[in-house]
This record gives structure tokens, C-alpha cells and sequence, in this order.
């Protein structure tokens, strides 16, 4: 009985395995579009319609370079000012962030939908304003005033790696609507005297451990230019 | 799609749930420590029985207390504080002078001030016989920062 079993496992993974090579005989030759996408993302937009300081803009590109390799890049710039309880601060300043994603989506003969992983290595050149401050006191026995020292932290940097995790989707022709989400881990950053640098453009809210989370959503279109066989 | 658009929405749900998440837990503005000893035998700390403490035009902070010890706050509008301390109804003055400085701490905390090179700028003596600086600096809570004997 098992000795049957064992012999009916075997002939169906051979009758599969012809079945598929028969396939990759049968498939007609499609063009595949190799081009540059460019688009922008769209919640900075909207971000900045709710919250009046918060400004910002951001470009995203790609260009297939191979198979299911791209060459990624954004670049934007962010004028964002942050209110904590004992602190506000503006935060002023561009980045650019480059790398590569792999697609790991088995798209369907014509389509080109994206599920990717990808790395970036990002950079950003900015300035921080330390609006005012209010001396953190445990108790109200005297009165705290808040300081406004509008102290200007100007040329700082930030270098940084991110992890991306996305997806594409065609939704007209040539038309792409993303969604990605990134895990930033800072390299290195030049922290004003006497303050840190809370938020940096691109790298968004930086965490206690200096690590941050991305979201981009973004609308893309791809200028086709040369069209290779699958 | 509809699996794009769950993801979507789960998306805009992390993003809004990311802000506001750390809570202030580090030390912030220091109080001054001051300990009470005993004048005769000056490595012995002595209770004041009935201690009343409050700052020129303030109220009290304490009242009418036994205590060996009190942790008090300075002015961060200035830079000194006038304290007037009753022992048994008899009131002596101590005037403190400083200098401020305000350190970063964290987003959460933001800043603290720290007192640097802490002096008695006059006092009275009706029933404080000596008054010792400990520590010019006042960085932390940990350590008493003056010494008065009685």
C-alpha cells in the first residue's frame, strides 16, 4: 500500500514537471517596458494641507536595470516644525535617498505590478531652530517661563541606511500607484551643542535608539523607453 | 486590489498610532539638599523640632515639622533665592546665589537647569550657627548640597 503511494508521489511530480517545461516551450515572446518612472509622493501634500507647519515635497524615480533589479532615488526637502511638551523646534532642510529594489512579484504575462525589498543609503543636509523651551521642574513652587532663544543650529548632516518594504501597482497604463514602508537606521548625524537633532528631513521623527520609520505613498509614471523580451 | 487597499488603510493606521510614545522618565531640574547637623559634635546630624520653611513672599513648603533634612526648589527666574527657615519661631534668612544652566535631556524631558557655582550671599544667625557648601554644583538629587549646623 505505502509502496503504491510512494510510486503515485513520484509519477505526479514527474507529470508536473513535464507539464511546466511544456509550458516554457509554449510561451509566446512578450516585450517587457524598461524606462524611467518618476513621480511624487502624496501624502506630503496632504500632510501640509492639514498641518500648516509642516512643508514638504518629495520626488521618486526608478529605473529598471535589470530583470527584477531597479535603481532607486528620492529627493526632497522638509520645513517641519515639532511641538513637544517642554520643547519646539523647526527643522529645515533637504535629503536625497538612493539604492535599489528587487522586485519579488511573479507578475502575470504583460504585467508589471511590483511587491519589492529594497536598500537605500540617505542623506540629508539641514538646519534645526530651537523655538522655545520651558526647563523641565518637577513641582509648581516657582514659576517656569518659557525661554525663547530661537537658537539657529545651521549645517548639519545626517547619513543613513533604510530598509524599504512596497508595492506597485499599474492602474492605468504606464500610471503606478506605491505604497512602501521603510526602517531607517542612522549612521551618523552632527548633533547641535546643547540639543539633538529630533527630527531630520527624510529620516523623519529620529527614535531613542537613533532609528526611524518611513511611509511613502506615491503616484508614478513610467516613461517607457526601450522594450526588451521577457 | 483588495488586499492593496487593506494593506493601505493598515498603512495610515501605523503611521498615525507613531507619534506621542515616550514618556519623561530621566532626572530633571535638581532641588537644593540641605542637611542639619549638630554644632557641638559637627559629624552628627541634629532634627530641627519645629521647622518652617518658605521662600521670601512664598508660602510654605514645610511646616512645623521635625526634620534632619529638606530638598527645597530655586527660583529658574533668577539667579538667587531668598529662603527664611523658623526654628521653634526664632527665623533666620539665607540668600542663595547662582548661576543657571539649562541642559538638553531628551524630547521628551527637554531641558533641565543646572545650578553652577552656588553661593551664600548673606544670612542671618539667630539660631544657625554655620553653614557649609558641600557642593558649588547642583546637578542631581543624590547628595546633600549645603550643611547647616544648630
Amino acid at each position: 500500500m505505502t509502496q503504491l503511494r510512494i510510486l503515485l508521489f513520484f509519477i505526479s511530480i514527474l507529470v508536473t514537471s513535464t507539464v511546466s517545461s511544456q509550458q516554457e516551450q509554449d510561451t509566446i515572446k512578450v516585450k517587457e517596458n524598461y524606462g524611467i518612472r518618476i513621480g511624487f509622493d502624496l501624502s506630503k501634500p496632504i500632510n501640509t494641507f492639514f498641518e500648516t507647519e509642516n512643508k514638504g515635497f518629495e520626488l521618486v524615480g526608478d529605473l529598471r536595470v535589470y530583470k527584477n533589479y531597479y535603481a532607486a532615488v528620492e529627493l526632497g526637502f522638509l520645513d517641519k516644525t515639532t511641538n513637544e511638551d517642554y520643547i519646539n523646534f523647526t527643522t529645515k532642510g533637504s535629503f536625497i535617498k538612493a539604492g535599489f529594489n528587487y522586485n519579488a512579484y511573479k507578475n502575470w504575462a504583460g504585467m508589471t505590478n511590483e511587491i519589492y525589498v529594497g536598500l537605500r543609503y540617505g542623506l540629508s543636509f539641514f538646519d534645526q531652530t530651537l523655538n522655545s523651551y520651558t526647563p523641565n521642574v518637577k513641582g509648581t513652587y516657582f514659576i517656569t517661563e518659557t525661554i525663547e532663544p530661537a537658537t539657529q543650529f545651521n549645517d548639519l548632516t545626517a547619513h543613513w541606511v533604510e530598509f524599504v518594504f512596497g508595492m506597485k501597482v499599474e492602474t492605468l497604463k504606464n500610471l503606478y500607484l506605491g505604497v512602501s514602508i521603510s526602517f531607517n537606521n542612522m549612521i551618523s548625524t552632527t548633533d547641535p551643542e546643547n540639543f539633538k537633532n529630533l527630527h531630520v528631513p527624510g529620516f523623519n521623527r529620529v527614535f531613542l535608539n537613533n532609528t526611524g520609520v518611513g511611509f511613502n505613498y506615491t503616484i508614478s509614471y513610467l516613461i517607457p523607453i526601450v522594450k526588451k523580451n521577457k | 486590489m483588495k488586499k492593496y487597499f487593506t494593506i493601505i488603510v493598515v498603512s495610515i493606521f501605523a503611521m498615525l498610532s507613531c507619534e506621542k510614545d515616550d514618556i519623561c522618565i530621566e532626572a530633571t531640574t535638581p532641588s537644593l539638599i540641605i542637611h542639619f547637623y549638630n554644632n557641638d559634635v559637627q559629624t552628627e546630624s541634629k532634627s530641627i523640632e519645629d521647622l518652617t520653611v518658605w521662600a521670601n513672599d512664598k508660602d510654605s513648603l514645610y511646616v512645623n515639622q521635625e526634620l534632619d533634612s529638606i530638598v527645597i526648589p530655586l527660583d529658574l527666574a533668577q539667579d538667587n533665592t531668598l529662603y527664611k527657615f523658623s526654628n521653634n519661631l526664632i527665623e533666620d534668612e539665607i540668600n542663595f546665589t547662582y548661576d543657571r544652566k539649562d541642559v538638553f535631556v531628551s524630547r521628551s524631558c527637554g531641558y533641565k537647569t543646572i545650578f553652577e557655582n552656588l553661593q551664600i550671599e548673606n544670612n542671618t544667625s539667630n539660631w544657625i550657627k554655620n553653614i557649609e557648601i558641600n557642593n558649588s554644583t547642583i546637578e542631581n538629587d543624590t547628595a546633600a548640597h549645603i550643611t547647616i549646623f544648630h
